[in-house]
């Protein structure tokens, strides 16, 4: 029954072949532009530690000064997303998380001793030792250091897998020595291949970046005076900055602060000494605003930073419009091609075909549609996808070839967008041919034979 | 008259002319949005920097050795690079115009108004010859000078240091100057607080291509003369037109060898950070281009579908009405008029649309409220896509031959 319905469908359409094409041409134009944007959508949507959503916890306090500076963004009543360094070593003294991390970005020249390799410069985390369990890193070699390591501080490192590739030729450098703007470090572990998308931990340099080249402990920032390679930004009007000095001392925020809390109790008692805290600080003229301390999860913190950007929302609202627009196209079309084989239709309802069978065979034909729009729509999306990685493409400064790998992973379609691509072109086939089939049914079929 | 007879005879048959209508209406509300999103970033796109970025390319160096010394590396390089035939001026800088980052402070025309201050704006903080090297168009007064050449420890102290005078963009000094004597005054800024003598005007700068509430920011621009702190040193170069490749190719030759201790990282043509800089502007708005083109495309083949139709069913009618004595101007008109019909009942719920629309993303992009004109413009622009998808059938319509009503169909 479905093969002879098939057989109708087909007939059909190759009996007027500038409509089929025009309508399987809307279809495949709406499904192509859809998929296009939902799957630069879907490849910003991604949660890269899911498994920790209700453990790790991003920490953002309410440091500003009475007024807001300069324009306002969107959400005036979201604290900074960074933190004073003064109020990270004051968190980081609580026992309440089971893991702390404090950190920041910078940069070092790595000076290294393979011949016929010249100076460059390294990207740096300089971070808590947490970090490593804390993010579930994978370490191809030896480990991260202990929590003594960042007092010290010691001077250990720990190398990105490029890097670990880039000095060493990939072998197993746990015990070498490398030099950082002129001071020896010593390797105690190598990452593996860890490229988390969005690099949710750190975000004010781009939402999706390769991780840092190496990681250092945190003791090190005093230690070597180290810039910062990210936002600084001094919140309130009175803070003084002048010197290096004044960027630990003052309210200026440059830092990100996660804890672990696997427990709910944790969760409320860790609110609790924040809130206390800045209470606390209230006494000496800082955290003038009113309580605004938020430990958002990972998804939260995602939604706060506007990871997925306004820009793929609109795109992805603007092509369902558009989508919209070829659905009512085609039903508008099906409709009156469907009216205008009434005649038949009622000579056949008039030999005995049943209502559902009319409807049946006209959905077939539809769906037909949907799916020849949906398959171009599918190659239209390849090409669209292959045009925007042109035109977004701008050469990165450092030879990583994460950068080309992030690109590339930012329009890529993977197999959930395909799936959806198919739902969405049998939906788009249904939904346009659901009415006219039903209309061309429900005609009497006298009224047909009558009118000839 | 026939009006009448025409919107009883498309009531009876409503569907087919509904789906149009609402095509159009949505295909009004895409089309005025995008073209209002597309006709900002064009603009940001396309505003002037101030800056004569075709004939200025920058390099970095870093510097790793132990011993190595900014002041002298600084010193050693700009006069090397000032030298050099076809240089028209050489500066280090602390950040890179027309790139990614940058520093910003609160400024302030009274100490007082400090505490809640009005402008904020970028810091350029450049060597001696910064201007020059920007191209920049200095409009009163002069270049600021340092007497302090010596480089500081880092970022921070570098800004901290500040310098005795600034020179400011017109932008800044008519926000914080609205009498227009900025030149000669003093120039207080926020974080650092310190104070500073306005010594020259610069006709207009912009730090970085941004739109809507941060342009203003981009604009003010205050050039603080001073060494930027190593290790990391940037220079901007000017060349005489025509000869920025020749300085460049020689510049990559010799610049790593002038000083012990570092090595040259990145060499690269200002019109290239402009561009790539810019480069969201352009792909975002091909791609909300190609949106709106394919849903006007998609509008047209409807509305040119339904006509057809319509005329292909009607033809024995249309046939009829000739034999009675419709003359072929009057079928023409009779489809024109009856598209122009859905057409319009689409254009008044598509400005509704438009408008709510329109209302939601000037909120998410911190943009003015879509302006009128341009639903205007979105109106006219449909009515012709109708009339001219409408047009092929209607002649077809016309060409009907009253025999035909004699026939059967």
């Amino acid at each position: 029954m479905f093969l002879h319905d098939l057989k109708l469908a087909l007939r059909s359409l190759l009996r007027t072949p500038g409509l089929t094409a025009l309508t399987a041409g809307a279809i495949a134009c709406g499904i192509g532009a859809t998929m296009v944007t939902l799957t630069l959508y879907h490849a910003r949507a991604g949660h890269p530690i899911w498994w920790k959503e209700d453990q790790l916890f991003a920490v953002t306090l309410d440091t500003r000064g009475p007024e807001q500076r300069g324009p306002q963004g969107p959400h005036p009543e979201y604290p900074p997303f960074l933190v004073t360094y003064r109020d990270a070593k004051a968190l980081y003294r609580s026992a309440i998380p089971t893991r702390s991390v404090m950190m920041f970005r910078s940069t070092r020249v790595v000076e290294p001793q393979r011949v016929g390799l010249k100076p460059f410069s390294a990207t740096v985390r300089v971070t808590t030792a947490d970090f490593f369990p804390m993010f579930d890193v994978p370490f191809l070699y030896g480990a991260g250091w202990a929590r003594a390591a960042d007092e010290g501080p010691d001077p250990v490192v720990v190398l990105g897998r490029h890097l670990n590739d880039k000095l060493f030729g990939g072998a197993d450098s746990v015990g070498k020595l490398i030099d950082l703007s002129g001071h020896e470090f010593r390797v105690v572990g190598v990452i593996d291949n860890w490229m988390p998308q969005p690099k949710f931990y750190d975000l004010n340099t781009g939402s999706f970046d390769v991780p840092e080249d190496l990681y250092m402990p945190f003791g090190w920032t005093t230690a070597m005076k180290l810039d910062v390679a990210g936002n600084v930004n001094c919140v309130t009007p009175t803070a003084r900055v002048s010197s290096f000095n004044d960027l630990l001392t003052q309210d200026c925020v440059w830092l990100q602060y996660w804890v672990e809390m696997p427990t709910v109790a944790q969760q409320q008692r860790f609110q609790a000494f924040v809130d206390n805290y800045v209470r606390d600080q209230k006494q000496y003229g800082r955290f003038i605003r009113p309580l605004n301390n938020r430990i958002v999860n990972v998804t939260t913190w995602l939604a706060m930073n506007n990871v997925i950007g306004d820009e793929s929302r609109l795109q992805v609202g603007l092509a369902g419009l558009f989508l919209a627009v070829c659905i009512l196209n085609t039903l508008g079309l099906m409709l009156a091609k469907f009216l205008s084989g009434a005649p038949v239709i009622g000579l056949r309802r008039a030999l005995g075909a049943s209502r559902r069978d009319i409807v049946r065979q006209h959905l077939t034909e539809v769906v037909v549609i949907g799916v020849l729009g949906g398959f171009g729509g599918i190659a239209l999306s390849w090409l669209g996808l292959a045009a925007i990685r042109l035109l977004t493409y701008i050469p990165a400064l450092d030879d990583n070839p994460g950068h080309l790998a992030i690109a590339q992973a930012l329009s890529h379609m993977d197999v959930t967008m395909l799936a959806v691509a198919v739902l969405i072109s049998v939906l788009t086939g249904i939904v346009a041919g659901l009415y006219p089939a039903w209309r061309i049914g429900r005609m009497e079929p006298a009224l047909f034979l009558k009118s000839q | 008259m026939e009006t009448r007879s025409l919107v009883k005879a498309l009531w009876r048959s409503r569907t087919g002319p509904i789906l149009i209508a609402v095509q159009i209406a949505i295909a009004l509300a895409v089309l005025v949005n995008i073209a209002y999103i597309v006709a900002g970033r064009i603009e940001t796109y396309r505003r002037p920097t101030g800056i004569d970025v075709h004939n200025i390319f920058w390099v970095t160096s870093q510097g790793f050795a132990t011993d190595y010394d900014q002041s002298l590396a600084v010193r050693t390089d700009l006069a090397y690079l000032n030298g050099l035939p076809g240089v028209i001026a050489a500066a280090a800088s602390a950040t890179l115009p027309q790139g990614i980052g940058g520093i910003g402070l609160p400024f302030a025309s009274t100490p007082e108004d400090l505490r809640a201050p009005k402008a904020g704006g970028a810091v350029l903080l450049m060597t001696d010859r910064g201007l020059d090297a920007l191209g920049v168009k200095l409009i009163a007064g002069r270049a600021p000078h340092a007497d302090d050449t010596s480089a500081p420890a880092d970022m921070m102290s570098a800004i901290g240091r500040w310098a005795p005078e600034v020179a400011i963009t017109s932008l800044l000094a008519h926000k914080l100057f609205p009498r227009g004597d900025a030149l000669g005054r003093t120039l207080y800024a926020g974080l650092i607080n310190r104070p500073a003598k306005i010594v020259g005007i610069v006709e207009r700068m912009q730090t970085q291509p941004v739109s809507g509430p941060f342009s203003d920011f981009a604009e003010s621009v205050v050039f603080v003369p001073g060494v930027p702190a190593g290790p990391s040193a940037l220079y901007i170069v000017r060349t005489q037109p025509g000869r920025r490749a020749e300085v460049m190719a020689e510049v990559e030759r010799s610049l790593a060898d002038k000083v012990p201790g570092r090595y040259i990282e990145h060499m690269e043509t200002l019109d290239q950070t402009a561009s790539n800089t810019r480069n969201w502007l352009r792909s975002s708005s091909i791609i909300l281009g190609a949106v709106a083109l394919l849903v006007l495309a998609v509008t047209a083949i409807g509305i040119f579908g339904l006509a057809a139709f319509n005329v292909a069913t009607r033809t024995r009618q249309i046939g009829t009405r000739r034999a009675v004595g419709a003359r072929r101007h009057q079928i023409l008109k009779y489809f024109l008029l009856e598209n122009w019909l859905i057409t319009t009942a689409g254009v008044v719920v598509g400005c509704i649309l438009a408008l709510a629309l329109g209302a939601r993303l000037s909120v998410m992009f911190q943009l003015p409220r879509l302006p009128l004109y341009y639903l205007a413009v979105g109106v006219v622009a449909l009515w012709l896509l109708g009339l001219g998808a409408t047009l092929m059938p209607a002649r077809k319509a016309s060409s009907v031959a009253p025999a035909i009503a004699t026939r059967t169909v």
